[in-house]
């Protein structure tokens, strides 16, 4: 009996050992950051609300000041981790964007506690990598909601702050559900918090949230925009339709609370829009769960869903690979910058080195991800 | 090899390792762990340790509830204080039958609605409403199929419902508008099974039934049994009327809060630390089903197969999915328990809400379903508990018997809950 125990003690060790290494490492992944010669200040969110200060979500601020003035366009990435695309496409701003009107601020870890975790039940890999010209770059693959090592228990319902709506108790620690957040709530509310302050004392004009979505999701491949961004999106949706690839455009439902199109659109001056581009990996039908999967979108179960005419959008078996959907994001925000220019001229914004979907498709997205071993010390940022 | 030939031979796998296990007499938690290893193996993932501690973590919030509603629910019998409502309740209504029943069904539901539980129902009031019921005159084995019957109903009741609670995870869909359509069904089919199984009997014989039941100590009362309950009831409305004035305690502090209300309130000296061991050690198959459930379903999850299970249960013909909902679910949960949930369940809702049916309602219907396969092997856990609790010595099959005709009753509802769930929307929103 004793030998039996010790050998199930000595498995249970070895499980929390190797299970823990492995916990450990992802948590403390330095992603690194080569920083594109258009920034010109880094901050911390901390900055502009002490509430967050010092916690795991006091993620970096990038700012890229044009050469002229203009309006500010402000791109975040990362308010999903488990949505990489979304993360990635900012990170290629952030190490390629250049300003040569208006001002462009990027946030590439939005919740960064969400990065550190991988969603329970979920078997995600912890890590991805993506091939550049030099070599590789591995980033940490997150979860939707915020670590519970960062913000826990969850309250037995969820009532979103200032509206009382009901929502399922684990979004408490969804950033898209706490906008526009309060300075004494939880973790991710400080947050939010924290970045409506920031667009307050940025004075952001326009506001621009990336995300991916599962193809079983009604609302994928599209632009959702608050009530003060429906004609930039219907322009931006139009012209990229035409010129590059389908998008939608989707109105931000006025009783729908805490997500980012309805609620900053609400609480601030911005024009509040979100982006959505396809993930298959997000699916409830996917097959095998692996980084694979994860960076080509190919997936036998997700098409055979698609067959069946339960998807919102089309897959076949080349998939939804990784340079296609960070291509969309950043060919999106190209045009809407271009178009946000034509509808306010009094606030201009205009852009360059961000690659467009179709180089992004040409040359694969690692060759906007620069090596931080050739770039100067001071010009790399552990993110 | 394609990706349906892969996830059918992992899944296959997995079976074999199950019924291999069980052969060897394994409990169900193990070889479902052995099942999981099993297929991680076959999977070509060797020995995933991440996989395998985050997925045992999956239920972690759950078995904290467990764990502190049954341990309220074990200090207030320890204190007297369920023998003092099961006496008092009898001493008060004991000359009328209907009313008497209606309370007894109170009884039962209540503590496995607390904690999603349907075993708590069974060890914490089904002894005493046992006595009280064959003292009416109710033969042993209908007493024991109204027991489990009732405590799986209990188990499936709002505010905690593990079935929808963990499918409703599952779609990303909040466990928010489930309290009507869950109550309302798990309400009358107790109500329905207590009046089809327990009406015909004889006139009570108070003083032999008082004599059967344990004698509560003297200064016990209403106050005192009450009291816990309206501290967790209090605390769950505070959290909800000022809930970004107040910090957040979670459900599993509150439960402890009512456990610790019950404590100090209690007339006798109670160990506190025995208690909390025999709370452990009658949840520890409950919080091990769960724990390796959890391990099960990420490695389904690794290797695909889940999404084998879901895309063929979303491409099925809905017609065959609903004719045959009534067995797939019972059968389901008779193997995975509550693993049934996220495995079957969460494919299930996909396609319910694909075509245009309530998700919500849907989901309650299959939640009431659930529970009867924990009357059927090669798990039976809460049917084994209840006849033993009860004390039914004659053959299993005759238990099984008796819960025929309110089983196909809970069937009917729950399917037709599932077709007509458009239609029942309204109950989401009372």
């Amino acid at each position: 009996m004793t030998g039996r125990k010790f050998v199930f003690a000595a498995c249970g060790l070895l499980l929390f050992a190797s299970s823990g290494w492995s916990f450990y490492q992802s948590r403390n992944l330095e992603e690194q950051v080569v920083l594109s010669p258009g920034v010109t200040e880094v901050k911390r969110l901390g900055d502009y609300f002490d509430g967050i200060r010092g916690t795991v979500n006091d993620c970096y601020v990038y700012i890229m000041e044009g050469e002229e003035p203009g309006g500010t366009v402000f791109v975040m990435g990362g308010t999903h981790p488990e949505e990489p695309a979304a993360r990635l496409a900012a990170w290629l701003l952030a190490e390629n964007a250049e300003m040569d009107v208006g001002r462009m601020i990027v946030v590439l870890s939005s919740n960064r506690s969400a990065s550190t975790a991988t969603r329970i039940g979920g078997a995600y890999p912890p890590d991805f990598t993506i091939a550049t010209d030099w070599g590789e770059r591995t980033f940490r693959l997150g979860d939707r909601w915020a670590n519970p090592l960062d913000q826990w228990p969850d309250p037995e319902v969820y009532i979103h702050y200032p509206s009382r709506q009901y929502l399922a108790y684990v979004d408490i620690r969804n950033l898209n559900r706490t906008w526009p957040g309060r300075p004494d709530g939880s973790l991710t509310e400080r947050t939010t918090h924290a970045f409506m302050e920031l667009i307050r004392q940025e004075e952001v004009d326009l506001f621009i949230d990336l995300h991916e979505a599962e193809l079983q999701y009604p609302v994928i491949s599209t632009i959702v925009a608050h009530d003060t961004g429906e004609e930039l999106a219907a322009f931006t949706s139009m012209m990229l339709s035409d010129m590059e690839f389908n998008i939608g455009m989707e109105y931000s439902p006025p009783t729908l609370h805490g997500l980012s199109h309805r609620e900053v659109g609400d609480h601030s001056d911005a024009v509040s829009l979100l982006f959505e581009a396809p993930e298959p990996f997000l699916d409830a039908t996917r097959g095998k769960t692996t980084r694979e999967q994860l960076l080509t979108g190919k997936d036998e179960f997700v098409v055979k869903a698609g067959e069946a005419g339960l998807l919102y959008e089309e897959i076949d078996e080349s998939g939804w690979p990784m340079d296609k959907r960070v291509g969309r994001h950043t060919s999106t925000v190209l045009m809407t910058l271009e178009l946000w220019t034509e509808l306010n001229p009094d606030r201009p914004m205009r852009a360059r080195g961000i690659p467009l979907y179709g180089e992004v498709l040409e040359m694969g997205l690692g060759h906007w991800l620069h090596d931080p071993a050739a770039a100067p010390p001071d010009r790399v940022v552990i993110e | 090899m394609s990706m349906f030939t892969y996830a059918g031979f992992v899944l296959g796998v997995m079976v074999v390792v199950y019924i291999v296990a069980k052969v060897f007499k394994l409990s169900t938690e193990l070889s479902m762990f052995a099942a999981a290893l099993g297929g991680a193996l076959a999977g070509g993932f060797w020995i995933p340790t991440r996989h395998i501690a985050e997925g045992a973590m999956t239920y972690l919030d759950i078995n904290l509830i467990f764990i502190t509603a049954t341990l309220f629910m074990n200090i207030l019998k320890e204190s007297g204080g369920v023998a003092f409502a099961v006496r008092g309740i009898l001493k008060r209504f004991y000359r009328s039958r209907t009313l008497l029943v209606i309370l007894l069904t109170v009884l039962l539901l209540l503590p496995g609605a607390l904690t999603g539980a349907g075993s708590v129902t069974v060890l914490i009031t089904g002894g005493m409403v046992a006595v009280v019921l064959e003292t009416m005159g109710v033969s042993r084995v209908r007493t024991a199929a109204i027991v489990f019957i009732i405590a799986g109903l209990s188990a499936a009741a709002p505010p905690v419902s593990l079935w929808a609670m963990m499918t409703a995870a599952g779609v990303n869909m909040p466990y928010v508008g489930f309290f009507w359509p869950l109550l309302l069904p798990c309400v009358l089919l107790s109500l329905v099974t207590i009046f089809l199984l327990g009406w015909k009997g004889e006139r009570i014989d108070l003083e032999r039934a008082l004599g059967e039941l344990p004698q509560p100590p003297d200064r016990m009362g209403w106050g005192k049994v009450f009291l816990p309950l309206i501290v967790f009831g209090l605390l769950i409305f505070i959290g909800r009327h000022w809930p970004h004035d107040t910090p957040v305690l979670g459900l599993p502090l509150m439960f402890a809060c009512a456990a610790g209300t019950s404590f100090f309130l209690s007339p006798v000296k109670l160990d506190f630390l025995k208690i909390s061991r025999e709370t452990i050690k009658q949840l520890l198959p409950l919080i091990g089903t769960l724990t390796c459930v959890g391990v099960l379903v990420q490695i389904m999850t690794l290797t695909g197969v889940r999404g084998l299970l879901a895309v063929t249960a979303v491409t099925l013909p809905v017609a065959l999915v609903f004719a045959t909902l009534f067995i797939v679910l019972p059968v389901s949960e008779a193997v995975l328990m509550w693993g049934a949930a996220p495995v079957l369940g969460v494919p299930l809702v996909l396609l319910f809400n694909n075509i245009g049916l309530d998700p919500i309602v849907a989901l309650a219907g299959m939640s009431v379903i659930w529970p009867l396969g924990d009357a059927l092997p090669p798990t039976a856990i809460i049917g084994r508990l209840t006849v033993e609790v009860v004390g039914f010595k004659e053959k299993y099959t005759q238990f099984l018997k008796a819960c025929i005709v309110p089983g196909i009753l809970i069937m009917a509802v729950g399917t037709l809950m599932v077709i007509y769930s458009s239609h029942l929307t309204f109950l989401t929103g009372l």
